[in-house]
Formats: C-alpha cells, structure tokens, sequence
C-alpha cells in the first residue's frame, strides 16, 4: 500500500494525465454513497466490483516504477536478474514476481579520506585517518577524496555489499603503500599529483580485482602538510628560504648602493688632484710673473731697488716680531723694544 | 442458506490453498544463497535465484549473502623484527563460498567476522613479526599475499573466502609517534638552520665583494690623483725653475725678504753686527 501511494503521488506530479484510473476513484466513492438506498443484492455486487477494482489496480502499481534521468533499474523476476531498463515511467510484473532495483549510474559519487565533511564548506579533519608513515620514517597528514562512478550497475548491486566502504577502504590502503613508497619531501612537494596519480591506478586495479562495476575517476589529494606538532618547523624552513633571499637582496642592495658611492667619491679625488695641479702650475705661473716683473725693474737699477726692497720688508715685518736684539761690535745689546723684554711678554 | 454456506466454505478452501501455496514457495535473491532446513537439518542448499518449493510449517529458510563482505579488522599491535611497536589497521573482503560449511560451522555472520579475526590477526603477527619495521611500512605486495594466502587456508573450513587482505594504515603508538615529531622538528630544524646560514655567508661574500671593489676603485683613484698632483707639481717646478734661473742672486734676496714674513712675526730677533743685511737698521 505504501509503495502504491508513493506511486501515485510520484505519478500525479509527473505523469498527471497518463493516470486517469486515479480520477474514478473519487468520483466512484460518492456513487457509492448515493446509490446506498436502492436494491440489496444489486448494491452488493457493485460494492464489491467497486472495492476489487481499486484492489486490482493497486496490485498492478506495484509493478510501476520510476527511473530518474541519472538511473538505471535492474528488474529481477522471482530474485534473478532479469533485464536493466533505462530512465521514464515502467511497468514490470507486479510482486512477488518481479521486482527492481534503481541505482544511481551517473552521479559522481565521493569518499573522504582523512576528513569528513560536516555541510558544504565545513569540514572536520580525522587525525587518525590523515596521519600518514612515509617511507624515510616521518608522518605527513593527507587529505583525499576518492570519485567514482558505477560502471556495471549489475555488479554493483549484486556483487558486494557495501561498495563505498570497498572504495574508501581500497584507497586508504593504496594512498598509505604509495605514501610509504616515499620521503615526506618528495610527498610534500614534487610528487603530490605522481602519488594522487598512482593511487587512483592502484585503486582501480583492486577493484577491477573485484568485479564490483565501480569506476575510478579521480582520487584527488586535498591537504598534504606536516602533522600539526611540527608543522611550525616545516613552516620555518619556508621562512628560511625567504631569510636567505633576503640576506641576499640586503647584500645586494649594499653593494649596489656602495659601488656608485665609492666611484663618486673616486671621481672627486681624481678632480681635486686636477684641481691641485692646475692651482700649482697657475700659482707657479704667477709668481714666476710677478718675479719676472720684478726682475726686469731691478736690472735697471739693483742696489736702489735690493735695498728698498730690503727696507721695506723689514719694515713691514719687524714690528710684528716680538722682540728685536741687536748686538752691536762690542756685544752690547740694542734694546729695540724693551717693554717687551722686561715684561715678558705677559703684557 | 444452502447457496451461502456452499460460497463461504469455497472461500475457507481457496483461502485455505492460497495460503498454502504462499507458505510452500519462496523466492531465493540474486544476492543470496537459502538453506532449506528441516527440524534444524540442512535439506537443500540453493546458491542459484529463483522460485523454489519446500513443505510449509516443516521446512524453514535460511538465507545468507553472497555478496562480499568488507570486514573492518581491528587495529592490532604489533612487534617487529627490530623490536619496535606498530599500529597494524587492516581489513578483510570476504564472502560466504560454502552455504552449507558455513552453517554448520559458524552460522553467523558476527561468528563469522570474529573467526576471521582471529586467524587474519595470527596471520598478521606471524608474518610481520619476521620483519623489519621499514620492509612493512614501504613494501607489502608480498607480505599481504602470504598472509591472504593463510587467511584463506584457514579459513576454507568454515566456507569463508578471503578474497583480500589489506593494510589500511601502518601507525606507530602515541609515545613513538611523539619521538618521531621531535625528530622532524629537529631535522627540519637543522635545515632552516643551514639554509639560512647559506643565505648570511652569500650576503657576506657579495658584501666583501662589494667592498673590494670599493677600495680597488678608491686606490685607482688614488693613485690616480697621485699621478695628476706630480705632474702638476712638476710643471710648477719647471716654470719656477726657468724663470728664477734668469737671475739667482735676486732669486735668493726675493725669496729670504719673502721668508721674513713668514718667520719674523712673533719670534725673538737676534741682529748681529755682521749681518750685513741689515746694516740699514743701525
């Protein structure tokens, strides 16, 4: 019965108007009550008639099923596999004589490995399924997913009796022996789609193996980093690397700062060397002049102008010095500027 | 009356006969084997679907899957050759081959898994316990085939199949996990370590580098400048010398007048009679 109003229900939102029988139902039930008061025997029979067919009905729809676009139905008459039919509306043979099963073969189905997830975007990681013993002796944590698709509904049905638990259990093993196979540096960086690779292959294999119908059609590896206790080590090697580029750049810098400042400084020493010796070739010059000039005043007259000259330096020059002792023959001395001799100089 | 009882006693009878022919057939399933038992002995053992016969209220039906089973082994520790301890997951995929054996032996399928754990366990420790601890971690191919091939022999006898065995996860327990964390922090430790001290003694090379080629540029310089100032010195010498060798004695008197101006200010003059230069002071 239930399955008969499960129908009908399924029935009238698709397939309203191919099931007229439906709408005597109503229509008979008040007939029924308004033919009550007439003859006896006439109303049994049609009492009875009414309530047989209704019962007849249901009994065929037990036979009707539906296969949704993604389906397929394997019918099975008296428990044996008979015949698979494809998406719609069908009828088979109402029970016990046949009955069917609906399974879905297009959905890309999914097994999580070393995570579950709660509600779209929220997860739940499983330490003891992520942890993983890699083959030089450390751990890494790996989160897979594992998509498949029924190929052989038939052996999919009949063949084992929980097909996601094989798949799920099947690439747990073939994700852990190919892990083992490696270092965790190998895992952690290169090899991470050679691995997904070779156990999505390891995995179809096995099942092939097993003859279940199931198709492999992806094994995707999600999080694949270092188990959290040493997950701060692992990230300070990635900082390291980032020092050492730094150290390097900081150098770099430097010496690329240092270079121009030396050869700028390098530059002025060469300049002021020229400047140098353009002053003492431009100084020698002039003085070289000046004495020329000099000279050729003094080949006309040199006593007069050797003693002036004399004279006048002297001039210029004495009363700058401190004290002028001039010894005489006899070695007396001439005080020129006594006061600073008594003194001291402490005027 | 007569019509009545005539139709209730056909209804009694052909219910009676429905009933019977319901409780005489049953349907065997595509994924199942039935046993047909009679007092608790096996009469008929059915492993093919379809539409059977047995006598009702007499015979009782047994059915039991053909599919196979996954069986979930609990996770089992073990001692390797090299003495260390190893968290062994594995499971079973199996399936009742032998309706018959098996409901004579075990009967159940919890019977079944708890039998199967026991021989796959032993099967298990006496393989893994000849190895070392590296050979069961990387390489299994071989193992898990002997210890399929055992379970399997041990288990014919109950009409079990083992189909597979198969390891799900190798760990190591709590305390031994701890240890080999430590060793990855250090050894990750290590290399930070070095990498880093790569990149100083990197930096520390293009530095010197650098500061070669500064002091080089600056000793250019140098001695470049060196170069510039004597021969600027030189001309100067040069054009001093060739225009004072026109005339030496007035050279001399020049350049000494020139000097007193520098050496006399400030200082103690001492004139003596005999410097004649200086005979205009007298």
């Amino acid at each position: 019965m239930n399955t008969y109003t499960d129908l009908t229900f399924e029935g009238r939102k698709h397939f309203g108007e191919d099931l007229p029988t439906f709408n005597f139902e109503g229509p008979r039930a008040s007939d029924i009550l308004g033919t009550a008061k007439g003859g006896r025997s006439v109303k049994a029979k049609f009492v009875v008639i009414l309530v047989l067919i209704p019962l007849v009905v249901v009994y065929i729809m037990t036979g009707v099923y539906q296969v949704d676009p993604s389906q397929v139905a394997l019918v099975k008459t008296f428990g044996k596999y008979s015949y698979t039919t494809g998406p719609g509306i069908h009828l088979h043979a109402p029970y016990p004589f046949q009955s069917h099963v609906i399974v879905d073969v297009q959905t890309i189905r999914k097994q999580e490995i070393g995570f579950r997830t709660i509600r779209p975007g929220q997860y739940a990681s499983k330490k003891e399924e992520a942890l993983i013993l890699t083959g030089d002796g450390n751990i890494v944590s790996v989160e897979a997913v594992v998509q498949f698709r029924v190929s052989d509904p038939v052996k999919f049905v009949f063949n084992v009796e929980k097909p996601e638990e094989l798949v799920k259990f099947t690439t747990e093993s073939a994700l852990r022996e190919r892990i083992a196979k490696r270092t965790v540096d190998e895992i952690l960086t290169a090899e991470r789609d050679k691995v997904a690779y070779e156990v999505q292959e390891v995995t179809q294999r096995l099942l092939n193996d097993y003859d279940v119908g199931i198709t492999v059609l992806n094994v995707l590896l999600q999080e694949v980093v270092p188990p959290d206790p040493v997950i701060a080590a692992f990230d300070d090697v990635n900082n390291a690397k980032q020092d050492k580029e730094r150290y390097i750049n900081e150098a770099l810098r430097y010496a690329n700062n240092l270079i121009p400042v030396v050869e700028g400084e390098a530059r002025k020493i060469v300049l002021e060397a020229e400047a140098y010796a353009q002053q003492k070739i431009l100084q020698a010059t002039g003085e070289t002049q000046r004495f020329l000039s000099i000279l050729k005043e003094y080949k006309s007259s040199p006593k007069i102008t050797e003693t002036r000259l004399r004279i006048e330096t002297l001039e210029q020059v004495l009363p700058k010095a401190k004290t002028v002792i001039l010894l005489d023959r006899s070695q007396r001395i001439l005080l020129m500027n006594l006061e600073n001799l008594l003194g001291g100089g402490s005027k | 009356m007569m019509k009545l009882t005539i139709i209730v006693t056909v209804a009694i009878v052909s219910i009676l006969a429905i009933v019977f022919l319901v409780l005489s057939l049953f349907i065997v399933d595509q994924t199942q084997y039935a046993i047909v038992l009679r007092f608790g002995q096996i009469r008929k053992v059915i492993s093919e679907p379809g539409l059977y016969t047995r006598t009702p209220f007499v015979d009782n039906v047994v059915r039991l899957s053909k599919r196979y089973y996954i069986y979930d082994i609990p996770v089992e520790k073990i001692i390797t050759l090299d003495k260390k301890t190893l968290l062994v997951d594995s499971y079973a995929i199996w399936r009742i081959y032998d309706p018959k054996k098996f409901l004579e032996s075990v009967r159940t399928v919890s019977l079944a898994l708890s039998r199967i754990d026991d021989v796959v366990y032993s099967g298990l420790r006496n393989t893994l316990a000849k190895l070392e601890f590296d050979d069961i971690v990387t390489g299994e191919r071989q193992y898990l085939l002997d210890i399929t091939e055992f379970a399997r022999k041990n288990l014919v006898e109950f009409g079990i199949e083992i189909r597979d065995v198969r390891i799900k996860h190798t760990d190591l327990p709590k305390e031994n996990q701890q240890a080999v964390f430590e060793r990855m922090k250090s050894e990750r430790q290590s290399i930070a370590a070095l990498i880093r001290a790569e990149g100083q003694k990197e930096a520390q090379k293009i530095r010197s580098e650098a500061d070669k080629q500064a002091t080089i540029i600056r000793a250019q310089a140098m001695s470049e400048a060196e170069r510039i100032k004597g021969s600027g010195e030189a001309s100067a010498t040069r054009i001093y010398a060739e225009a004072f060798s026109k005339d030496y004695e007035f050279y001399k008197l020049l350049r000494t007048l020139e000097s007193y101006k520098n050496i006399i200010p400030n200082s103690v003059v001492i004139v003596g009679e005999d410097l004649s230069i200086l005979e205009q002071m007298k």
